[in-house]
């Protein structure tokens, strides 16, 4: 017998709390619980939230909901402290080595050394180099500002956004004009965003319907919830931690049937889907046009709804009937299209309209990610209102909690109150996420390798998150006037251009440009496009500072405290403290007052401190403030408040009201009167969306050289490009090939990889005209043959291979389409949508040694020690 | 000390890797001596999750196992380490002491389970010590205090917190005979699926009584296919042969012979109206 557990561990530790590292935008998860001893972080445990704090309840015929007091974030959150030290952390300010003022050799980026220097020369380098840029071309406008990532999500700290706050100093304080300011297109919600809003509205929430106390209405109400695409297991669990897992376990606990419908058998599909339809990539709108025709010809829609609810039905009615184009949209139609078998498509119809149904996503699954997702971010629209949305057990509902979300109320209950001032907004967020640019002088993420590489470009609609549906169709163009200078020099906070954008590999050929004098990159970690930089200054991790936690991306809102967890690494600062330097030195350093300012004056705005009366400093030593929730009697209380009978939510008042949408007509449009004003002749986004053809369809010429499509879902171990390079992920997910490098996995059908003589595991090239990018083979019965499965974000890792670029670090979208690749040379983007998920490629097995024996890597080397 | 027990409910685990990444966490680059020293960067799994993908598209299903030590009570590893160096814990717990192990590596081979990991710096074998350094404390083993879904569920054996999962808890590999304290709920078991069609209207068929009786020991099992014309028959007998019958009133009945290998999709039943079948066979 050996001894006895009860002998215990050293002990002596310090527990900090330290913000989630990844979902940012100055907002975060519960933190993570960070033991320290001498200056390491020892352990990183799950919240639990203390017993004093009073949790929710959903109180409803089948049973009363609530959540588990312990709060677990994505597995990347536990990890984050291997990247402190890892081997590509920048330490220090770098210096590209054959970089000069007067000779900056545009062409060595992403291949030459970087030398350390020190802060002053740094600062003295990028002062120069603004100066020069306001002196040789008269403003800011040739400095594109990349300032819009995710990154860590401290409150003040680890911004990404400072970039653009900094240039908006110099032009209001030094007269120095405007910035080219890069607007963050509405990334992960693209069809919503350029095609639902034109039959709904839901303005403030990028096109997707408000959540107002919707679990109320599905877990009484609804019998069978369709997952389009929705993975509460990979994008919810990484967007809102654990909650989103427990909400699963809700619906099933409901009794509720669940049905996923992608192309891909997704993480939360595998584990707890009653059904899986899949389809061929981006079909999804022939899909619901089948679905329509089944309920049209069987009178299975609801009727009553429509004529009260919508317009412009009957010009759909007769689209689906084919009484326009002589091509009634049948289920053996959209089995062509989808691949889905008829008969499926009739029963899903059916039991649609058998069951209280509500449609289920995060942002929108693979699908609203493509070419010409505008049209199926409509069609789901419109077949959800054929069936009534907002009646009970008919909802939209997003598992998870996301950030834009309601009307008035949240998802779960909460105190309105709490909802408004519980958590501070810092106000650099809308920059990234605002209704305008601040900047007159912009261009949209999705186009800046065209700004840089072949100005002009024109386009239609600023992109902003926010921005109000008329502006989708306001033209813009960069560079505004014809003798403009264009783009000579870059800041770069994001460094994840080529990693989870469009075009990748054209982005890299910008970076290049002849034209481009000079590009300063800030961030922790020498990787994707921060390679590229001349000069990068060192940011520091959220262990490495003191901030201000605010937990807005949970379903029960909270503050904490973050104390410095271990010292800086090597001359590392927070992102906040780099701008204030740079401030500083240009002389306008009262825009950035010290940190604890900033932190004081923004808690002393929340209800903690006007209302609960907890002073900052109480605050800081009680390291911590998470709200109570309503009880179920308050809740119900609010909720007849606001419109809502005990068990209503969701849709239920527009149910009621039949108006009140932020829609021309305050209805459900089936014909957008929007775009009938401003766009009536547009065959890419016509009033009325239909099913279109395009370019990356297995039905295009291009697919008989590139005849799969490729599906690119938001990681579940990453978060999008942050966190790749982190051990003890690799180990859990990357194959490894017999060069012994960690491949990314690319899921394969048996049949697609049988006729190309694939093996698990071999090393395959996924390629198309815009580039090559190597991945494992990992065959699979979860992906619809004629399509291939990745996970976007993994860290591009070039080699060059006889002259030609070959990325084997499994970086999918280096080879994504450019949305400017729809038109003419020199035509307007109509609509700068992002294509992410859903384009042609091939597959091609590589002999893996005879391709490296040629090889060689890139990059002249790593990060200096 | 009362012995422990941990149960891993298969049901509840959805994969998502926090047990390996907080088992990383807790020991990487931490020894908890006299239970532990160091685990390597890499390379070693005292905890890893097991992906099974099952079924064919697009009746596919996916069972994730949390796989580690399962704490023998008959373990093989003990008996062959020379130096005294593996013990049990009055917890129950199988426990090598870093520092009696003498790297002579015997016990790797002797575990049927492969929890043992070799660290060759420190000439030691190293595998899961269900946090022996935490429990003592009353604190869970990291992986249970981190899964999201408490589908790692570790106490006492006679607490009332594994009373619900008792009757279905069963050892990973039972045949090995080594008596583990970690056991689980819901190891996979083959099941047959199907979708019952109508072919001449193109329609799936619901309410079709599927019946499959197990032709070993005439055993049935019965499921309903749902509005999708789905039939799932769960937790069949592996390697046993089924007759899985499809019958409803107005049709034809169809009957297939199927060894439960492994998971199977079979796809489309065809089942024909009877008034049809009679009017084809008229022809």
């Amino acid at each position: 017998m050996g001894p006895s557990t009860k002998e215990v561990e050293p002990s002596g530790h310090r527990v900090v709390y330290v913000a989630h590292p990844s979902s940012g935008l100055g907002r975060s998860n519960f933190p993570i619980e960070c033991h320290v001893v001498d200056n390491k972080i020892v352990r990183c445990l799950p919240i639990r939230l203390p017993e004093s704090v009073r949790l929710y309840e959903i109180r409803t015929s089948r049973g009363t909901f609530t959540r588990p007091r312990k709060e677990v974030q994505m597995p990347l959150a536990y990890s984050w402290k291997r990247r402190i030290h890892c081997a590509d952390r920048v330490a220090y300010p770098l210096l590209r080595a054959d970089w000069s003022p007067d000779d900056p050799r545009p062409q060595s980026r992403g291949r030459s050394r970087f030398v350390r220097i020190s802060w002053d020369q740094a600062v003295d380098i990028v002062v120069s180099q603004l100066k020069k840029i306001r002196d040789r071309y008269g403003s800011m406008e040739s400095v594109l500002v990349q300032a819009d990532g995710h990154g860590q999500s401290g409150y003040l700290q680890t911004l990404r956004f400072w970039g653009h706050y900094l240039f908006e100093q110099m032009h209001d304080r030094l007269g120095w004009g405007w910035w080219l300011q890069q607007m963050r297109n509405p990334d992960s919600w693209e069809g919503y965003y350029y095609g639902a809003k034109h039959v709904w509205g839901f303005e403030e929430s990028l096109g997707e319907p408000w959540q107002d106390a919707v679990w109320d209405d599905v877990l009484e109400n609804t019998e069978m919830v369709l997952f389009s695409g929705n993975d509460p297991e990979a994008t919810g669990f990484g967007m809102s931690g654990s909650i989103a897992t427990i909400m699963t376990r809700w619906l099933k606990q409901a009794g509720i049937k669940i049905v996923a419908i992608s192309p891909d058998l997704n993480y939360a599909g595998a584990v707890c889907a009653d059904k899986w339809i899949p389809l061929k990539p981006n079909t999804d709108a022939a899909l619901y046009l089948a679905v329509a025709w089944v309920w049209i010809a069987e009178g299975l829609y609801d009727r009553d709804y429509v004529a009260t609810h919508t317009v412009g039905f009957e010009q759909f009615k007769e689209h689906v009937l084919g009484r326009d184009d002589e091509l009634p949209k049948t289920t053996q139609w959209a089995e062509k299209i989808t691949g889905v078998p008829a008969h499926t498509i009739t029963a899903l119809a059916r039991e649609w309209a058998r069951r209280r149904t509500t449609l289920s996503v995060y942002f929108g699954g693979p699908k609203i990610r493509g070419t010409m997702s505008h049209l199926v971010g409509r069609l789901e629209a419109y077949v959800m209102a054929m069936q009534g949305i907002g009646k009970p057990g008919r909802q939209f509902l997003r598992v998870g909690a996301p950030s834009f979300d309601k009307k008035a109320l949240a998802q779960v209950p909460r105190y309105p109150a709490v909802d408004k001032t519980g958590v501070p907004f810092n106000p650099v967020l809308e920059y990234a996420i605002g209704r305008a640019p601040k900047s007159p002088v912009f261009v949209p993420r999705t186009l800046v390798a065209d700004a840089v590489l072949n100005p002009p470009v024109s386009w239609r609609g600023s992109t902003a998150a926010l921005a109000d549906s008329e502006d989708q169709f306001k033209a813009y163009q960069f560079p505004p006037a014809p003798d403009h200078p264009g783009i000579k020099m870059i800041w770069n906070e994001n460094g994840n251009q080529v990693g989870s954008w469009t075009h990748g590999r054209r982005w890299i050929d910008a970076l290049r440009h002849a034209g481009l004098e000079f590009i300063v990159g800030v961030h922790p970690w020498l990787e994707n496009d921060q390679l590229f930089s001349d000069l990068i200054l060192p940011a520091q991790t959220a262990f490495e500072h003191e901030d201000l936690i605010a937990v807005r991306r949970s379903e029960i809102l909270a503050l904490f405290y973050q104390e410095r967890a271990i010292e800086p690494v090597g001359e590392a600062r927070s992102d906040y403290e780099i701008h204030r330097l740079i401030a500083q030195a240009l002389g306008i350093g009262s825009a950035f007052p010290p940190a604890q300012e900033w932190l004081k004056r923004d808690y002393e705005q929340t209800f903690a401190f006007r209302q609960l009366g907890v002073s900052w400093e109480e605050f800081k030593r009680r390291r911590f403030v998470i709200y109570d929730c309503p009880s179920w009697q308050e809740w119900v209380e609010i909720k007849k408040q606001h419109g809502y009978g005990e068990r209503e939510g969701g849709l239920a008042w527009f149910w009621k009201a039949g108006q009140g949408l932020q829609t021309p007509s305050g209805k459900i449009e089936f014909v957008s009167q929007r775009i009938l004003q401003h766009a009536p002749d547009d065959r890419e986004r016509p009033p009325l969306a239909q099913w279109i053809e395009h370019a990356e369809l297995s039905t295009s010429a291009k697919a008989r050289r590139y005849p799969l499509l490729v599906v690119a879902n938001h990681p579940r171990l990453r978060f999008h490009v942050q966190g790749d390079d982190i051990d003890w992920l690799r180990e859990m997910w990357k194959i490894k090939g017999p060069d012994g490098f960690l491949y990314e996995p690319c899921r394969i059908h048996r049949s697609d990889a049988a006729a190309r003589a694939i093996a698990h595991g071999d090393i395959v090239m996924v390629y198309n005209d815009r580039g090559k990018v190597l991945f494992a083979a990992c065959l699979s019965e979860r992906i619809i043959p004629g399509a291939v499965y990745t996970e976007h974000g993994a860290r591009m890792d070039l080699i060059e291979v006889e002259g030609e670029i070959i990325d084997r670090g499994g970086d999918i979208n280096l080879i994504t389409p450019s949305p400017a690749e729809k038109y003419q040379p020199g035509e307007r983007v109509r609509i700068p949508e992002m294509n992410v998920s859903g384009f042609l490629v091939e597959v091609e097995k590589v002999d893996i040694g005879k391709l490296l024996a040629n090889a060689r890597p890139h990059r002249a080397g790593a990060a200096p020690a | 000390m009362a012995k422990k027990r941990m149960f891993i409910n298969l049901r509840e685990c959805t994969g998502c890797g926090l047990c390996q990444i907080a088992c990383k966490d807790e020991h990487v680059g931490n020894g908890y001596l006299p239970w532990s020293a160091p685990q390597p960067d890499t390379g070693q799994f005292w905890i890893k999750v097991h992906c099974q993908e099952r079924g064919q598209i697009p009746k596919v299903a996916v069972t994730y196992t949390p796989l580690l030590c399962v704490h023998c009570e008959n373990a093989p590893c003990m008996k062959v380490c020379p130096d005294q160096a593996i013990a049990r814990t009055e917890e129950g717990l199988v426990w090598i002491s870093p520092e009696k192990c003498s790297g002579c590596r015997l016990c790797q081979p002797a575990c049927p389970y492969d929890a043992i990991y070799f660290n060759e710096r420190l000439n030691v074998a190293q595998k899961c010590t269900l946090c022996a350094h935490r429990i003592g404390k009353g604190q869970l083993p990291r992986c249970a205090d981190l899964c999201p879904r408490d589908a790692i569920l570790f106490a006492d054996e006679d607490d009332a917190l594994l009373e619900q999962l008792r009757p279905e808890a069963e050892a990973l590999h039972a045949e090995y005979g080594t008596r583990p304290r970690v056991e689980y709920v819901g190891l996979p078991r083959p099941f047959v699926a199907g979708t019952v069609v109508d072919a001449a209207r193109a329609e799936v068929v619901a309410n079709v009584r599927i019946t499959a009786r197990d032709l070993f020991n005439d055993r049935e099992i019965t499921a309903l296919t749902d509005g999708f014309g789905d039939f799932w028959l769960r937790n069949l007998e592996k390697g046993h042969r089924y007759a899985i019958k499809a019958a409803k009133e107005g049709y034809q009945e169809s009957v297939v012979v199927v060894v439960a290998e492994e998971d199977r999709n079979l796809g489309e039943i065809r089942l024909p109206r009877k008034a049809e079948a009679g009017a084809a066979l008229s022809h």
